[in-house]
């Protein structure tokens, strides 16, 4: 499907898409099922039994960009300024030629009204072929600070 | 710190507005911690939080350090966490399960009931050295009721039951009978989220009832495109919903003449699968009147003063750190003895909006910041909370009611703070005093 540099290339420019809030275009990214999260108060919670930080299907990411280009979505009215790194990107060995597992990691500075938050973790998107297009089927993202108090995660990670 | 001059707390809170000083003085919120908070009841945990012998979270009482915990006899106590040898914290977690605490300085051990069990090299103590004396000090008020957990630093308090009324105690029946057993787990994790304000703007907040229409339409316009149904119909200025002031600072919303619950027992009957599963188990469980009582009191939200808020599926915990920053932690609740599917729909509507990344609480706390940023400007240094002021309807029972988009929340939360800041509220008084002293 992708080489590694493809790969890289893709997690990039998501990167991109969400640090200047491109939201429909990052949108476009996903598959049409998908399931977009971040666990919250661990890594590898019961999501049946446990809260999340963000646990969305294709038509929860839909309303989270629809907030997010409402106008009304106060907490991100100005929006964070972000700028982020992507890196360690990895190919997990359990890939196969359909689907792609990847690891990263990334570093994301956020500010906002004098304040600038540092957010980093660890990624794991699976990624699939639609239509002959690159999707993203699922993405977890590991927070490192997933157990502590988070001011504000309204902008996308 | 050095005091400045006394605070005269019955010029900030009148009946149609509110000084902003009571949100920004750092004197006043100093006067907070050891009046509320160091001396009232206030809301530890849930008992479903510790189902285990050997469950503990850490906890803070104001700013005092406690340990909630269900010891090895099944009890559910609240410790100081303090060592009693030289005070250094025995539970340095967050969360877990143990049999003892040991104090990482000099190895005092403790059970988890607080007794102390084992001192190393004793020998060197004399013949009066009491073990049984010295165990983890236990605080000095502790009851619950259904499950909720308060505390006292003070023994000058009012009993809890007390405290809270009837018409709040009714509530956490309520809460509790939405499980066929009456049983809430809080085993869900938590929402750990915070702001740079005061902790009294989320009280508040959580029984605003004006606020819905328009602070969160980003989110209700698309729950409605979503099902076709008027989500903030019940937050208008032309809503039957209500507002009760239940004494003591305690403010709850009904829904209920809004219709609220009766569409939902409808939706519930006529659902197959786990509504209708749920809907069955509940009336075999309760009897239809009280099923029915239960399901229609709607989307509670009830402000229980000074730290709890208790909302249809979650549990509030407002946590003061400075007079201008405040941790919010939101614990969803799960229904026991319900089919599995409905406690992961109640799982994933709650993220939705709640926690730093949901879609409606997130704009709460922005706001809760722009409040502070505009305090700043001090020509004119009131806050105004006479909405509807004048128009509330008082039952028998003392409880006052007004139209869900009143400020009778705000009125009766800082007439009751009011009253506690200045010293008179030691002893119940009735809810009419808290609106039209």
């Amino acid at each position: 499907m992708l080489d590694h540099h493809g790969v890289e290339q893709f997690l990039y420019r998501e990167a991109r898409l969400m640090d200047t809030h491109a939201y429909d275009t990052w949108l476009e990214l996903w598959a049409r099922t998908a399931h977009y999260w971040i666990p919250c108060n661990g890594d590898d919670i019961d999501v049946t039994r446990h809260v999340s930080l963000v646990n969305e299907d294709r038509p929860g990411l839909e309303d989270r960009v629809q907030r997010l280009k409402s106008g009304a979505h106060y907490a991100q009215d100005p929006p964070s300024r972000l700028s982020r790194v992507v890196s360690n990107v990895e190919l997990d060995q359990h890939s196969s030629p359909d689907a792609l597992v990847v690891h990263s990691t990334f570093n994301l500075s956020a500010h906002r009204r004098r304040r600038l938050d540092v957010v980093a973790g660890r990624v794991t998107h699976r990624l699939v072929l639609e239509d002959g297009q690159v999707r993203i089927a699922t993405k977890k993202v590991v927070l490192v600070d997933n157990d502590d108090t988070i001011m504000n995660l309204t902008y996308l990670v | 710190m050095t005091a400045g001059a006394p605070i005269r707390y019955a010029d900030l809170v009148l009946d149609d507005r509110v000084h902003d000083s009571v949100y920004t003085d750092p004197q006043i919120f100093e006067e907070e911690i050891d009046r509320i908070f160091h001396h009232g009841w206030v809301f530890v945990g849930h008992e479903g939080e510790v189902p285990e012998p050997g469950d503990y979270r850490s906890r803070e009482l104001g700013r005092q350090p406690v340990i909630f915990a269900r010891g090895d006899d099944g009890v559910v106590r609240v410790l100081m966490n303090r060592c009693t040898h030289r005070g250094a914290m025995v539970c340095p977690y967050e969360r877990g399960n143990s049999r003892f605490f040991t104090c990482a300085y000099h190895g005092w051990t403790f059970r988890n009931s607080g007794g102390l069990v084992g001192v190393p090299h004793p020998e060197q103590y004399g013949d009066s050295f009491d073990r049984d004396a010295l165990g983890l000090r236990p605080v000095p008020r502790c009851d619950s009721y259904r499950g909720f957990v308060f505390a006292s630093l003070s023994v000058d308090v009012v009993p809890l039951v007390e405290h809270l009324g009837p018409r709040v105690l009714a509530e956490m029946d309520i809460a509790g009978d939405l499980s066929p057993s009456g049983r809430l787990e809080v085993t869900a994790g938590v929402h750990k989220f915070g702001y740079g304000g005061n902790w009294k703007l989320q009280l508040e907040n959580s029984v605003d009832g004006y606020h819905i229409t328009h602070l969160h339409r980003s989110y209700f316009r698309i729950q409605e495109e979503r099902s076709g149904r008027d989500a903030m119909r019940f937050a208008t200025a032309a809503s039957p919903a209500l507002v009760h002031s239940l004494g003591n600072g305690h403010v709850a919303w009904d829904l209920s003449p809004a219709g609220f619950g009766g569409a939902a027992i409808e939706r519930l009957r006529n659902t197959p699968g786990w509504p209708r599963d749920y809907y069955d188990l509940l009336v075999s469980a309760h009897g239809q009147a009280r099923a029915h009582e239960v399901l229609s009191h709607g989307a509670g939200h009830v402000a229980i003063f000074p730290n709890l808020v208790i909302i249809a599926s979650q549990l509030r915990m407002i946590r003061p750190v400075a007079v201008d920053r405040t941790e919010v932690f939101i614990y969803p609740t799960l229904l026991s003895d319900v089919p599995p599917e409905m406690n992961e729909e109640r799982l994933r509507r709650h993220e939705s909006f709640y926690g730093p990344a949901g879609g409606g609480a997130t704009d709460d706390l922005e706001v809760f910041e722009r409040v502070t940023a505009g305090l700043r400007a001090k020509v004119d240094p009131w806050i105004r909370i006479d909405r509807g002021l004048g128009r509330e309807v008082e039952a028998d029972d003392g409880t006052v009611s007004a139209q869900i988009t009143s400020e009778l929340s705000n009125r009766a939360i800082l007439g009751h703070w009011r009253r506690v800041m200045s010293g008179e509220a030691s002893v119940r008084l009735s809810p009419r005093r808290s609106t039209e002293e």
